[in-house]
C-alpha cells in the first residue's frame, strides 16, 4: 500500500498559520500558494485545518476551498471547528471531500453515527489530538486548550466501532518540533486500531519516517512545519499587507532547520523501500 | 454609584482594544494601601470628533509604528558594548523565571550580543510543573548561570495571605520580590546592568513613562519606614506579627544607603521590537519551551506565566476588583500587536473572561490556610457596587465590551 | 446545451467534478432536472456513500428513468466510484440491494484480512491502474498504463463479462477492477477528478469524445 504524503495547512482567517504543540499562530503566507505548490511537488492529498473555528465557533474555508477546486484536482480533507451538519453540508458542497471532527465527537460521539449514516464513512474522519500525560496519551478538544479524560486508544476504538472511516492521530508535543513523531503512540495505534490511520506532528526527515514505519503501519503521514518552512514566499509578503503574527515573515530568517524536507525525497525513497510491493 | 479604591466612576472602554478605564496603573507595591488612595488608572482620551476613547496604551502602540528601531539597536549596541566585560565578569543581571521573555532576553543578549548575563530568578509561590521544567530547560539547554534566591518560607506565606485578606492581591509578594532580586544583586555582585523585557508603559502607564529605564523610585527609597506590605504599615507589621526588619527587606526596595554601585534597569522592548509571540516561537527553539499542556483559565493563551499556580488567581482577583480579567490583558495586548482584530477579542473576552480558577484554587487555598467560602466571601467584599450587580443568577458585571 | 449533466442525488463531490470539466473547457450543469439531462450530450453519475441509499434516491428522484433514457439515446455515460457501482445488477453492500443493470456483474466487499498488516477493508490512496492488457477495449484510460489514481472505497465490482475491464488494480495483494467500458458507458471505481494530472485526461479524453460525435 502506498503511504500518503499529506501537506497539512493550519488557516487563520485567509493566512497560513503554524504553531508549536498546537500554540501559536505565525504566518507563513497565502494558503492557496502553498497548496499550488504542494500540488505540483506530487503531495497526495491536503488538510485543511482552521484552526480558530472552535475559538470563535465558527468554521470559514468555503471560499479556500472552492478556490483550490478549481484548479488542485486532489483529495481534501477539511475540518476545525465543525460541530452540525449544515457546516458538513456546506464543506463538502464546496469542494471538500471528507471532513474531520474532533471537540464536537468529543462531546457528543453520536454525532460520528450521524455522519456516517447520512454521508457515508468514507467521508468522515476523526481527529484525535493527545498529549503525554503520566505515561499514558489524553485526548484534548478545542484545537489543544481543553483537557478531558478519554484515554487515546480506549476513544479510538469507541471512534472505529461508531463508524469512522479513518482518524488522524496529532501528537501535541511533537507538533511543530520537527523532533519526530512519537513511537510510543504509532506503535500503540498498530497494534490496537483497524481502521487506517494518519499521523500528524514533529516530522521533518526520512529518517524519522523510517524509523516510525519500523513500529507502525499509517496510513499516511500529514506534515506541516517542514513542509511550509521551505516555500515561504517573502516577495508575496511584501506585496501583499497580511494580518495576525506575521513578525517572522518581516525578518529574513529560517526556524530550526526546517525547509528541507520534500515530497518527492519521501516518495522516491518510499518506492526504493517498499518496491517489492 | 459608590466605587470602591478610587476607580473612575464611569467605566469607558477604549474603541481600539478592550481594556477599560478601571485598569490600574502601575504603582509601587510597597506604598499600595487597601484604599488605594492616590492609585491612578487607565486614562481615556476622547477622540476628536467622536464619541470614541482611545486608551493610553493604545496611544503608545501606535507612537510604537513610527519607533526607528534600527536606531535603537544602535542605541543598545552603543550601551552594551560600553559595559561588556572583558574579563568573564558578569557585565548584565537578567531577572526572570524560564519563561518566554527571560528566556528570550538572556539568550539574546547572551548569544547575540555577546554579552555575560546572569540570571536570577525570585522564585514563583507554587510552581506548576511543567514551569519548574522550563526554568531547569532555560538553565540546562538554554545555557545560563542562575542564582535563585529561595524565599523564607514562613514570611512569604504570611505576607501572601495578608496580601490576599488586606488587598485582595495575591501576588504582591512575587512583584515586589522579582522588581527587588535584580538590582540587589546587582548591587551585591557589582554588575552595571539589570535588563527586563518589557516596559510597562505597554500596559497602561503614563506615557511620558516609556523610556529605556525603570524610574528608580520603584526599587530606592529615601525611608524604609513609611512603606507599606500587604497594605499594612511596615512598623505594624513588624510589631503584630513578631516580624523582624530583616524578614521583610527581600520585599523592600533598596535604601539608599545600600546603592554603592552605579546600576542601571533598562527595558529590552525599548530597544528592540517585543512580540510576545514570537518570544515563544524564540523560547522553544533555543531552550525547549513547552507551553501549558491545557489553556489557561481565564484566557485564551497557554504561554504566558504559566510556572505559578497563584497566577490564575492573580488575574481572577483583578476582574474582581476592576472587572477586567487575563482574557482582557491578553487580547489587548494581541490587539496592538495585530495579531487580533477587535471583534476576535471581545469573542475571546466574553468566553473567557472572569473563568473561576478551580485548576489550581484548592492548592493555593491550601497553602495559605484559608477556607474556600471565606475566600469566596472576601472576594464580594471587594466587588466595587459600580461594577458588579448581585442577580438571581450571581455576581454581573454592569458593564461589559460584548 | 450542456456538455455534460452532472447528476445530482446529494451523494458526491459534484464541485470537484464541475471543477474538472470547466478546467478542460466543458460545460457542465449539475442537476436533477430529467429536461436539463435531456439536453446534456453526456451524463456523469458521481456517487460517495452506500449503494442502498444511493439507489433509494435515484428512484425517489425518478432519476433512474433519466439514466435509462440517456443509455437509449446512446450518450455518453460515465460513473465515477459508487456512481460505476450503480451500474451493475446487483450490490449486498448494508443488505441486497439492485442497481440499474446497465453492466451485468455484482459488488461485493474487499474481505477484511486476519493479519494485522491490512487495514480491514477500505482501500483509500493512490494505486496504480494497469490497462495494457485491456488495449482492445480501448477506453479513457488506454494510455494511462500505470499512473497512479486516488481511490477511496470498500467494494468493487466484479462484471460477468470479462471484456468490459479496461483496468485492474491492487488493493494489497487482491486484484480488482478499476474502471471498465461497455459502448458507450465508462466507469471509474477511482475519481479522476481528484487524482492530478493522471486524472484530468480523462476528461480531456471526454471532452474529445463529445468533440468526435458531433
Amino acid at each position: 500500500m502506498n503511504i500518503r504524503i499529506i501537506p497539512k495547512l493550519d488557516i487563520k482567517n485567509h493566512n497560513l498559520v503554524k504553531g508549536i504543540n498546537l500554540e501559536g499562530l505565525r504566518v507563513l503566507g497565502n494558503p492557496r500558494q502553498f497548496a499550488e505548490k504542494y500540488y505540483n511537488e506530487g503531495a497526495d492529498e491536503l488538510i485543511y485545518h482552521d484552526v480558530v473555528a472552535s475559538l470563535y465557533q465558527r468554521n470559514n474555508l468555503s471560499s479556500l476551498i472552492k478556490n483550490t477546486s478549481e484548479n488542485i484536482f486532489l483529495p481534501m480533507l477539511v475540518g476545525g471547528g465543525i460541530r452540525n451538519t449544515d457546516q458538513v453540508e456546506t464543506i463538502l458542497n464546496s469542494g471538500a471531500d471528507r471532513i474531520f471532527l474532533n471537540t464536537a465527537a468529543l462531546d457528543n460521539p453520536p454525532i460520528i453515527d450521524n455522519i456516517v449514516k447520512k454521508y457515508g464513512s468514507s467521508t468522515l474522519v476523526i481527529s484525535l489530538e493527545v498529549v503525554k500525560s503520566n505515561e499514558k496519551y489524553i485526548c484534548r478538544k478545542d484545537f489543544g486548550r481543553e483537557e478531558t479524560n478519554k484515554e487515546l486508544i480506549d476513544w479510538a476504538k469507541e471512534v472505529e466501532l461508531r463508524g469512522a472511516g479513518e482518524i488522524i492521530v496529532t501528537s501535541i508535543d511533537s507538533d511543530g518540533t520537527g523532533l519526530g513523531f512519537d513511537l510510543n503512540i504509532a506503535e500503540k495505534l498498530s497494534n490496537n486500531i483497524k481502521i487506517p490511520f494518519v499521523i500528524n506532528g514533529g516530522i521533518s526527515s526520512i529518517k524519522q519516517i523510517d524509523q516510525l514505519l519500523n513500529v507502525s503501519n499509517p496510513s499516511g503521514i500529514a506534515i506541516g512545519s517542514a513542509f511550509h518552512y521551505g516555500n515561504i514566499d517573502r516577495d508575496f509578503v511584501k506585496q501583499n499587507s497580511l494580518d495576525g503574527n506575521i513578525e517572522f515573515l518581516n525578518k529574513k530568517q529560517k526556524y530550526r532547520n526546517f525547509g528541507k524536507l520534500k515530497i518527492q525525497a519521501i516518495k522516491k525513497h518510499l518506492n526504493k523501500k517498499f518496491k517489492s510491493n | 454609584m459608590r466605587s470602591l479604591f478610587n476607580l473612575p466612576k464611569e467605566v469607558i472602554f477604549c474603541s481600539k482594544c478592550v481594556l477599560s478605564n478601571q485598569r490600574p496603573a502601575s504603582i509601587p507595591e510597597f506604598l499600595h494601601k487597601p484604599s488605594r488612595e492616590g492609585a491612578r488608572y487607565l486614562e481615556m482620551k476622547k477622540i476628536p470628533g467622536k464619541k470614541n476613547y482611545i486608551c493610553d496604551a493604545c496611544q503608545v502602540s501606535e507612537m510604537k509604528e513610527k519607533i526607528n528601531w534600527n536606531k535603537r539597536e544602535k542605541e543598545l549596541e552603543k550601551l552594551l558594548n560600553k559595559h561588556r566585560s572583558k574579563n568573564g565578569n558578569y557585565d548584565c543581571v537578567v531577572p526572570g523565571s524560564g519563561g518566554k521573555d527571560s528566556v528570550y532576553a538572556s539568550h539574546l543578549l547572551k548569544y547575540k550580543y555577546g554579552m555575560n548575563p546572569l540570571t536570577v530568578t525570585w522564585p514563583p509561590i507554587l510552581y506548576t510543573s511543567y514551569g519548574y521544567e522550563n526554568f531547569k530547560n532555560w538553565i540546562e539547554i538554554g545555557g545560563f548561570d542562575n542564582i535563585t534566591f529561595k524565599q523564607n518560607g514562613r514570611v512569604m506565606k504570611l505576607l501572601t495571605k495578608l496580601s490576599i485578606q488586606n488587598l485582595l492581591h495575591p501576588f504582591q509578594t512575587f512583584i515586589l520580590g522579582q522588581k527587588n532580586i535584580g538590582p540587589r544583586l546587582a548591587t551585591k555582585y557589582n554588575i552595571p546592568l539589570i535588563f527586563y523585557g518589557e516596559a510597562e508603559a505597554e500596559y497602561g502607564n503614563p506615557v511620558h513613562e516609556l523610556t529605556a529605564t525603570r524610574d528608580k523610585s520603584y526599587w530606592q527609597q529615601k525611608n524604609l519606614k513609611k512603606l507599606f506590605l500587604a497594605g499594612i504599615p511596615i512598623k505594624r507589621l513588624i510589631e503584630d506579627y513578631k516580624l523582624s526588619i530583616g524578614d521583610l527587606k527581600p520585599y523592600l526596595p533598596l535604601e539608599k544607603s545600600e546603592m554603592k554601585n552605579k546600576v542601571e534597569v533598562h527595558y529590552l522592548g525599548y530597544y528592540k521590537k517585543w512580540i510576545p509571540q514570537e518570544s515563544y516561537y524564540y523560547s522553544v527553539e533555543h531552550s525547549n519551551f513547552k507551553a501549558r499542556p491545557f489553556r489557561t483559565q481565564g484566557t485564551y493563551s497557554k504561554y504566558s506565566s504559566i510556572d505559578d499556580k497563584i497566577d490564575d488567581l492573580h488575574y481572577y482577583t483583578t476582574f474582581i476588583k476592576f472587572g477586567i480579567g487575563r482574557a482582557t490583558y491578553d487580547a489587548a495586548q494581541e490587539i496592538r500587536n495585530k495579531h487580533l482584530t477587535r471583534g476576535e477579542a471581545i469573542k475571546l473576552v466574553s468566553r473567557y473572561d472572569g473563568e473561576y480558577p478551580d485548576k489550581y484554587l484548592d492548592d493555593v487555598l491550601n497553602y495559605l490556610g484559608l477556607k474556600k467560602d471565606k475566600f469566596n466571601k472576601l472576594c464580594d467584599k471587594f466587588r466595587s457596587p459600580h461594577l458588579w450587580q448581585k442577580t438571581s443568577n450571581g455576581w454581573k458585571l454592569r458593564h461589559t465590551i460584548y | 446545451m450542456n456538455d455534460v449533466a452532472i447528476l445530482n442525488f446529494n451523494m458526491g463531490n459534484l464541485f470537484s467534478i464541475k471543477c474538472a470539466l470547466n478546467y478542460v473547457g466543458l460545460k457542465a450543469v449539475v442537476t436533477d432536472d430529467f429536461e436539463v439531462i435531456k439536453n446534456s450530450k453526456s451524463l456523469i453519475i458521481p456517487g460517495v456513500g452506500a449503494f442502498p441509499e444511493a439507489m433509494k434516491r435515484l428512484k425517489e428522484k425518478k432519476l433512474d428513468s433519466a439514466i435509462y433514457d440517456c443509455n437509449e439515446k446512446g450518450k455518453i455515460i460515465v460513473g465515477i466510484c459508487l456512481g460505476m457501482q450503480l451500474l451493475f445488477s446487483e450490490s449486498n453492500e448494508i443488505k441486497k440491494t439492485k442497481g440499474l443493470n446497465l453492466i451485468e456483474g455484482e459488488v461485493e466487499k474487499f474481505s477484511e484480512k486476519k493479519s494485522s498488516n491490512t487495514k480491514a477493508s477500505f482501500n483509500v490512496g493512490w494505486n496504480k491502474i494497469r490497462t495494457k492488457k485491456f488495449k482492445k477495449n480501448s477506453s479513457y484510460v488506454s494510455d494511462l498504463d500505470k499512473k497512479d489514481m486516488y481511490f477511496i472505497h470498500s467494494y468493487y465490482v466484479k462484471p460477468r463479462i470479462q471484456e468490459i475491464k479496461t483496468s485492474t488494480s491492487f488493493f494489497y495483494k487482491k486484484e480488482f477492477i478499476s474502471s471498465v467500458k461497455k459502448d458507450h458507458i465508462q466507469g471509474f471505481q477511482f475519481h479522476p477528478e481528484k487524482s492530478g494530472e493522471c486524472g484530468i485526461q480523462i476528461y480531456k479524453k471526454l471532452k474529445i469524445n463529445l468533440e468526435y460525435k458531433k
